[in-house]
């Protein structure tokens, strides 16, 4: 053996050799594979045996003499090709079996990939499920222990030198350790203290997050394992999108990662869950009835005769029912209560059911107001009773104060003059309604805006007076008309075309109260003359939504949203001189929903879904100062007030936790929040083996059960894959085939042998 | 009852040297078994008719005559007119196989041999014996006298196998050798060119010769039970050999034996000559059975 071919030190190791003489037998393995018992593969000697048994036979050969020679010939020259074919492959037959049982007790080791990863590092992410539905089970048997125990042995795998990253999925996903890191004790430890989160798997958004942390992890080779318990919710055909796109992100790392999943936990579909909440969507007054519509749903098998369903209200119960519910039953529970004073109120929904117990209240924070401050500015005043423009508004916005029932109004109005739209009337308000206003000024139509874009809302009512190039150019150019007035219709003369509300099915929140006919008839109104609101294409416009439209499919109320706040545009003046709807009993409460609803849309929503950031505007004057936020387990967290536009903002992340978050503003005012548990989670049914794998084969990933499996598949791709039993099961396939093939020629011969 | 004849076998008269105690053996022990011996003698050529004398079998009378004269005249035979057979053997190198066990096929034709003439001259027939291998080894043309039995028994004892065959050959030299027509007895195993063989068969026939072969062959010829790797050395021709694992060839060898056989036995048919094929380990009363049914059907 020429030593050029084989470096000295590989020599050594590679191969096994025995020296005869001058002879040195060799075997060397093949690149790709290596030998647990090396010394085993003398073995291969024995395929000599065949061969030397077929020389000694022929060495010591009966002799005959034979005269039927003739015969003899005749039958060598016919055969003798075919006869040597069969001989061959029985010989080959039996050579391969000693080389194949001698290769099968060296315990030969496919290392295709070793050179590739034997001693290579690799970048471990673990994207581990900590949604609610892993919390399903008890104690250390829950999902969670499990999926936590096989992180931390897979953490424990991957070796000194590895870089590991935890990417949590439920919530917003996020990582476990602010960055990658070698310190894989630290991430066990981390582990060992993690609780699970009670938000709801968002398994494309955490594959996104993975794939923006392995690009700043260390090594080349990267390896992702999901541990999840693959609940159908998170892992539906609808994320199908979203995880295409992840998909992409994670191709267009240089060296893309190996994806497994690995499915922890056993399936518990016993689960009563508090769906949702059904709230009114409009600003709630003092002592107004709320009602309040809560949705179980049974998404077990098993059935609850007699369920509880206790109601809360600033923590005390003021109600409770019993329902039945049957498997996979949905059914509403409504409570009604009011509350009977400003400010915020929280309230619950409880119920005693199973042993998931995120998901069995649903809590939610209500505003309730003293007064809504409304701004009526009056364009065509006239002392006579209901001559005015606002006349009718105003009686309409409060009822109580003026027919001097003795009730009380959410609504306080005020009406002022054109010049009277000053920038302190606005800070005074929440709602600014123009009413048959010419024109204004431009310092006061910047004002307004300020207003609008803080969150107020506007109501523009038109009306004989109004210049409407003044209302095109000047206030739609502010952004504080939806459409222009572009022409009149109808005509107040008897015979022209009238025109009423179209009564529909409406999804508009401020005109949800109409689709039950006791709260109101639209149709009865009659328009004689108004205005066409903008022309087709102008209405095509997405950021218009239509509230209401005339029998001619003229636009009758649109919205347009500015900044935070909007606008709302009718087509008909708020007097009675352009039709009847003023002297219509439904126009008050009309007037008081468009009112109320622009009045509800100044604040950020204060009951989100955990892991969903919370949002409150302040003063402006408190920018720059920390406000503190308090969580339900009473840790207080500073955040910083940010200027946004003429208010203060403030936002808290961290809302892993269920329950009520307190925001302390400087000034002392304390905002609740309610943070709850997503319910798409309270589905507790995992995706099946199939469906599983149809997932796995989406993504590219491979699909395991356990980190056994996952264990051996990754000791097979670093050192390698034993094949002993694919040689062994050759080895008893070959037997078989020599007794067959001696079988079959000796058929063929008709002879024995 | 056990008979004498089932004693006969070749392994047992294997021990006998004495070819005539071997053919008296033969032939007596194969006689007490008849019912109706056929030893009283069978005219093969008419001679001449006598007038009946007191004492004369009654049914050596000529009954035709007695119908067409009203007298009673004997039929005589002349002893020159008695059967003339002649004994061809075969004493080629493939005669000299043998068995395990067995004799050589060479010493179960010249026994058999012995034992044809030793009755043939019993019955006063005329017996001759060409011995041959691939040429006319010996002629001894046929007599009936009783001490010619001794010169064919001499010429038998000392007679033994080697060389080529070639049948074909040696039957067109012999035919006009053989002038007066009679009985042809061929002992061989008739191993060489098939269509030769007939071709030289028809000839014999051609000159009105009767034919009677048996066929002599070993157990061993017609099974081939040979396992192990077996180098064949041939009888005939010096230092050819074939080394072979006979299992693999086994059936080949067969199917040509068949082929052979079937030739031979066909071609046979078509001249009217008698084939019997005898194996070394059947006794020789089954050949002397087959050779007096074809004597009675003269």
């Amino acid at each position: 053996m020429p030593d050029a071919q084989f470096p000295p030190q590989r020599r050594a190791s590679a191969h096994w050799s025995l020296e005869i003489g001058n002879w040195e037998l060799v075997i060397r393995p093949p690149a790709p594979m290596t030998f647990l018992n090396l010394l085993l593969l003398g073995g291969m000697a024995a395929a000599a045996i065949p061969v030397l048994l077929h020389f000694f036979n022929r060495s010591r050969p009966r002799v005959v003499p034979w005269g039927a020679m003739h015969l003899l010939d005749a039958a060598l020259q016919a055969h003798t090709r075919r006869i040597k074919f069969e001989q061959l492959l029985l010989l080959l037959v039996r050579c391969l079996i000693p080389v194949l049982l001698a290769l099968c007790m060296a315990r030969p080791v496919l290392t295709g990939m070793r050179a590739l990863l034997g001693g290579a590092k690799t970048s471990l992410v673990i994207l581990l499920d900590d949604s609610y539905s892993m919390s399903a089970g008890a104690g250390a048997a829950s999902n969670f222990a499990q999926a936590k125990d096989a992180a931390a042995k897979l953490i424990e795998q991957a070796g000194s030198g590895s870089d590991v990253a935890v990417v949590l999925m439920g919530g917003t996903p996020r990582q476990l350790l602010e960055a990658p890191t070698l310190d894989t004790v630290r991430v066990t430890k981390a582990l060992t203290q993690l609780e699970a989160n009670f938000g709801a798997a968002n398994f494309p958004e955490a594959l996104e997050l993975a794939a923006n942390v392995a690009a700043q992890m260390q090594h080349g080779l990267k390896e992702f394992v999901v541990l999840s318990d693959f609940q159908k919710a998170s892992f539906s055909d609808g994320e199908a999108a979203a995880r295409g796109r992840a998909l992409q992100t994670l191709k267009r790392l240089p060296v893309p990662p190996r994806v497994t999943f690995l499915h922890v936990g056993t399936e518990s579909r016993d689960n009563v869950a508090v769906e949702s909440l059904d709230l009114p969507k409009l600003a709630l007054g003092v002592n107004q009835p709320l009602q309040v519509r809560a949705t179980l749903r049974n998404f077990g098998e098993r059935a609850w005769p007699d369920l509880r369903v206790y109601f809360r209200a600033d923590g005390r119960e003021r109600g409770a029912q019993q329902i039945a519910l049957a498997p996979g039953e949905q059914r509403q529970v409504l409570f009604t209560h009011a509350f009977d004073a400003a400010g915020f109120h929280t309230l619950e929904v409880h119920t005693d059911a199973d042993a998931l117990k995120a998901d069995n209240s649903l809590a939610a924070v209500v505003t309730v107001w003293e007064k809504l401050p409304a701004l009526l500015v009056n364009g065509d005043p006239n002392p006579e009773p209901l001559k005015g423009e606002t006349d009718y508004l105003d009686l309409a916005l409060s009822p109580a104060l003026k027919a001097a029932t003795g009730g009380s109004d959410l609504i306080l109005t005020r009406v002022i003059a054109p010049g009277d739209l000053t920038p302190d009337a606005l800070s005074k308000s929440r709602v600014v309604v123009l009413a048959n206003v010419r024109q204004l000024a431009d310092a006061q139509v910047a004002a307004l805006a300020g207003f609008v874009a803080n969150g107020g809302g506007l109501l523009v009512f038109p009306g004989n007076r109004v210049n409407t190039d003044w209302y095109h150019r000047t206030l739609r150019a502010a952004g504080l008309l939806p459409l222009p007035f572009t022409a009149l219709a109808g005509g107040l003369e008897d015979g022209k075309p009238r025109a009423k509300i179209v009564v529909q099915s409406f999804t508009h929140p401020a005109m949800e109260l109409f689709n039950d006919a006791r709260n109101g008839n639209l149709a009865d109104a009659e328009m004689k003359l108004w205005f066409q609101l903008g022309k087709r294409q102008e209405q095509a416009d997405p950021g218009l939504a239509s509230l209401a439209q005339l029998s001619n499919a003229d636009p009758f109320l649109v919205e347009k949203k500015l900044g935070e706040g909007r606008i709302i545009q009718c087509a008909v003046p708020c007097d009675a001189d352009w039709g009847n709807l003023p002297v219509r009993p439904v126009f008050v409460p009309l007037m008081q929903r468009l009112v109320i609803y622009l009045a509800s849309q100044a604040q950020p929503p204060r009951n989100v879904v955990v892991g969903k950031p919370l949002a409150a505007f302040v003063s402006r004057t408190h920018v720059g100062r920390k406000a503190h936020f308090t969580a339900p387990d009473g840790t207080r967290h500073d955040a910083e007030i940010t200027g946004r536009g003429a208010l203060g903002y403030v936002e808290f992340t961290k809302t892993g936790r269920p329950g009520t978050y307190t925001l302390a503003a400087p000034d002392g005012g304390a905002t609740p929040f309610v943070v709850s548990t997503a319910r798409a989670e309270s589905d507790l049914r995992q995706l099946t083996e199939p469906e599983r794998k149809t997932l796995a084969e989406s993504l590219q990933a491979t699909l395991l059960t356990s980190v056994a499996d996952y264990q051996q598949m990754d000791k097979d791709r670093r050192f390698g894959r034993e094949v002993w039993k694919p040689l062994l099961w050759a080895v008893l396939a070959l037997c078989f085939s020599e007794l067959l093939l001696v079988q079959w020629f000796a058929r063929r011969k008709g002879g024995k042998t | 009852m056990a008979h004498v004849s089932d004693f006969l076998t070749p392994a047992e008269l294997q021990k006998v040297a004495n070819l005539q105690v071997v053919a008296q053996r033969v032939v007596e022990g194969f006689f007490s078994g008849l019912h109706k011996s056929p030893h009283k003698g069978f005219s093969v050529e008419f001679a001449q008719h006598r007038q009946y004398v007191q004492g004369d079998e009654i049914r050596r009378l000529d009954w035709k005559v007695f119908g067409k004269t009203d007298r009673y005249y004997i039929r005589e035979y002349e002893e020159e007119t008695n059967l003339r057979a002649t004994l061809l053997l075969d004493l080629s190198g493939s005669m000299s196989y043998a068995g395990a066990g067995r004799a050589p096929k060479a010493d179960y034709a010249i026994r058999l041999a012995a034992a044809l003439a030793y009755l043939m001259l019993q019955q006063r027939d005329s017996v001759g014996l060409v011995t041959f291998d691939t040429k006319i080894r010996r002629y001894i043309p046929p007599r009936s006298s009783v001490p010619h039995l001794r010169v064919l028994l001499d010429e038998l004892q000392s007679a033994k196998p080697g060389g080529e065959t070639a049948l074909g050959n040696v039957f067109h030299d012999l035919v006009p050798r053989i002038q007066r027509r009679g009985l042809l007895i061929v002992l061989s195993d008739c191993f060489g060119d098939s269509k030769e063989l007939l071709k030289a068969l028809a000839h014999f026939r051609h000159a009105r010769h009767e034919m009677l072969i048996f066929q002599i062959l070993d157990r061993d010829e017609l099974e081939f039970p040979f396992t192990h790797w077996t180098r064949f050395e041939s009888l005939e021709e010096a230092g050819a050999h074939r080394m072979i694992d006979p299992a693999q060839f086994r059936a080949a060898y067969l199917d040509n034996l068949k082929k052979f056989q079937d030739e031979l036995t066909k071609g046979c048919h078509r001249h009217h000559i008698d084939l019997v094929q005898m194996v070394t380990d059947q006794p020789y009363a089954e050949a002397l059975a087959q050779y007096l049914t074809r004597r009675l059907a003269r």
